[in-house]
């Protein structure tokens, strides 16, 4: 029997337990403004506050995730760990959920480190990617 | 001289194989798993932009830039289209609209249509029978009367179709800008 493919955004599983993830996020840090967890394709799993950017932020992360680990890719420095926009009034933290063709991306206001914001968000990711694992 | 044409066209038209089957160089292409598979029966879809080089003489070379073809992807449109002179648009003749996606891009590319040129290649003709070359040519003169556009069927895999294509387009915006610069 041949089962069927159910894509990332819309598997009910991967839907709860990014949403517990981002839940557990917005927890960790109240500067967090927005994050996602997208596909490598943009399309959005799930984010917070829900909705906020209508995708717009998992489209931007898909191509930016792109043309990172292309970039790393073609210099042959091995695969991408993260990306950081660091600008005047607020922080892009990206990465991949490791071993999934998913990506967190988050926006923090600028009242956070960007320390701080990193590891919020490779946090999140690696437990993400523990739910995923054992389920 | 250098010209920086762009690869534009609905999901699944066949830009990254036009690019990968013209560039002289190997091609720098950003390329998901295709979630969507209703939308598109294929394994990857593009996410930012491919890109590659031909020369087409010992002085003259060509930037060919590819675009994602969904709209989600607009911002890339956007930073790509202002650095063009051209448009390379590439329609499906299997799509569900062809005409209506020929449409989307002519209006949203309007402006690189304006300012330098236009050429539409239609793939996939031999997949389903449907709309044949004349029907796009005189789609294109009803929408937009004002261009001189070569359309042709054209197969991605194929180098000889893809350097015509190519050819025309860059053709086509020489003899434009000539036209702007003769005083009338």
């Amino acid at each position: 029997m041949k089962l069927k493919h159910v894509a990332p955004h819309k598997d009910p599983d991967v839907v709860r337990l990014g949403t517990a993830a981002l839940r557990e996020m917005t927890e960790l840090s109240s500067s967090l403004r927005h994050a996602t967890v997208l596909t490598d394709d943009g399309f959005e799993v799930v984010g917070v506050p829900a909705h906020a950017a209508d995708g717009r932020l998992a489209s931007m992360a898909s191509s930016i995730q792109a043309l990172t680990e292309g970039v790393a890719n073609e210099l042959a420095i091995g695969p991408s760990s993260y990306v950081i926009i660091a600008s005047e009034t607020g922080h892009v933290i990206q990465l991949r959920i490791p071993g999934q063709q998913l990506v967190l991306a988050a926006l923090f206001d600028g009242d956070e480190t960007l320390g701080k914001a990193l590891s919020t968000a490779r946090i999140a990711a690696e437990k993400f990617a523990a739910a995923l694992t054992s389920r | 001289m250098e010209h920086i044409i762009l690869f534009a066209g609905p999901m699944g038209a066949g830009k990254t194989t036009a690019i990968r089957t013209l560039s002289d160089i190997p091609v720098v292409a950003t390329e998901a798993s295709n979630s969507d598979r209703a939308a598109a029966d294929k394994a990857t879809t593009t996410v930012a932009l491919d890109y590659g080089e031909i020369g087409v003489s010992d002085e003259e070379k060509v930037r060919l830039y590819g675009i994602p073809g969904q709209r989600r992807f607009d911002f890339m449109w956007r930073i790509l289209r202002d650095r063009a002179e051209g448009m390379l648009l590439l329609i499906h003749n299997d799509a569900p609209d062809p005409l209506g996606s020929m449409r989307e891009f002519l209006i949203e590319f309007g402006d690189l249509c304006d300012r330098g040129g236009v050429a539409v290649g239609v793939t996939r003709t031999d997949v389903r029978p449907g709309l044949i070359v004349t029907d796009y040519t005189d789609f294109l003169e009803q929408e937009r009367p004002d261009l001189m556009a070569p359309v042709m069927a054209v197969d991605p895999r194929d180098r000889g179709n893809m350097e015509l294509l190519l050819m025309s387009l860059i053709a086509n915006i020489e003899m434009r800008a000539l036209y702007r610069e003769v005083p009338a």
